[in-house]
């Protein structure tokens, strides 16, 4: 459901907590009337602002706390194996970067290990830290500095372009051995589907206004 | 509320050409080499989509093409328009390429996909003297391509194409 705002006039913009600028044109809306399950974008550029439900934070919770879980579970257990003429080798997701490394490529390594482990349990861990300290209306200080780091590294997480590369090995190879995914395979990929849910989520317009009316 | 992007129009600019720059050794340079029984394979990123078409999955072979040639080029010319735009473009399409920005935004990391695939082949294909496969020096560059046109995506700040027509507008 969209609701049609109202632009306000720059003159308006006293109670700084209820405006919102278009951060794609920069027009200015009050999103302080939305009700439960409402959501609204920019009349001018169509740009997505924000969407309001009252029981956001418990859900995030739930999201990240699976999504930590899983990716632990994807780190420790066999991703892929590649079976060929009595041959086997087995490959670990984090073993993706380390061979890398191994091969003289450290640059690589850390990239690839950033984009598909680190960034994503980066993004996972700060957003459940928000959203506990949220929920409890604990103010911290830590909390601003956190809420901008998760919005600006989501864009850096690389989960599903890993799993189209997955997809493309697996035709490259699969003509020559046989290939078997392992149980780190299946949790990474429940892990991905919980990581877009904790994102989607998390609004990030109503996080920062939950974060305003914390402060002292 | 947020801060404008400092400098976005110089930094942007200069983080599409070391962009440009990288994509030549992407495209000359291995991705990967392959080892087979002491003999190595040399394959390059449009080696690779050839060596798909001819293995006969060309549907594989168009998401390489798409993700490795495509949507880097695509991305490149899109961001030098929309800098041009800024000062040259014609108002009225402001809301058009305020679009083609957030498409811009949204498309850079999926070029991505050649890179890991050579990480996955490299770390699962490992039967010493038998099968090995390297990383080539494109696998890092491609990389560079990729992360720098991001970063470009990034400090270009799509406000300043609704200046222009705010300033026209008074």
């Amino acid at each position: 459901m969209e609701s049609c705002l109202n632009i306000i006039n720059k003159d308006e913009a006293n109670n700084f907590a209820n405006y919102l600028a278009c951060p794609s044109c920069d027009l200015l809306f009050d999103v302080s009337m939305l009700a439960d399950g409402e959501s609204a974008r920019c009349s001018r550029c169509g740009n997505f602002l924000t969407t309001y439900r009252t029981n956001e934070l418990s859900h995030v919770i739930a999201y990240t706390s699976s999504a930590l879980i899983l990716l632990a579970l994807a780190c420790s257990y066999p991703f892929m194996s590649f079976k060929s003429n009595g041959l086997e080798s087995v490959m670990t997701l984090p073993e993706t970067a380390l061979r890398l490394l191994s091969n003289g490529m450290p640059t690589l390594a850390f990239l690839v290990a950033a984009f598909i482990i680190i960034i994503p349990a980066l993004v996972v861990v700060l957003i459940l830290g928000l959203s506990v300290a949220l929920k409890l209306e604990r103010h911290y200080r830590w909390l601003r500095p956190a809420g901008k780091l998760v919005y600006h590294l989501q864009n850096w997480s690389m989960v599903e372009v890993f799993f189209i590369g997955v997809l493309v090995s697996l035709v490259k190879i699969g003509h020559m051995a046989t290939v078997i995914m392992g149980a780190s395979f299946w949790s990474y990929a429940v892990f991905s589907l919980f990581f877009v849910l904790s994102l989607s989520s998390l609004d990030r317009v109503q996080c920062w206004r939950r974060i305003g009316a914390l402060q002292p | 509320m947020h801060v404008r992007k400092a400098n976005s129009m110089e930094r942007t600019l200069a983080l599409l050409v070391t962009a440009c720059v990288l994509y030549i050794p992407a495209n000359l340079l291995p991705i990967m080499i392959t080892d087979q029984l002491g003999q190595p394979t040399e394959s390059t990123i449009i080696g690779g989509v050839v060596l798909l078409i001819n293995m006969g999955s060309v549907s594989i072979a168009m998401v390489i093409f798409f993700a490795s040639v495509m949507i880097p080029l695509s991305k490149l010319a899109m961001m030098f328009y929309l800098c041009w735009s800024v000062r040259n473009g014609p108002p009225e399409t402001v809301r058009q390429r305020t679009v083609l920005y957030r498409v811009t935004e949204f498309i850079g990391k999926w070029s991505m996909i050649d890179v890991f695939v050579v990480a996955i082949l490299v770390a699962l294909i490992n039967l010493t003297n038998l099968l090995v496969i390297h990383p080539g020096g494109a696998a890092i560059a491609f990389a560079g391509v990729v992360m720098v046109s991001m970063l470009a995506a990034e400090s270009f700040d799509p406000r300043l194409m609704w200046d222009q027509r705010d300033g026209k507008d008074e």
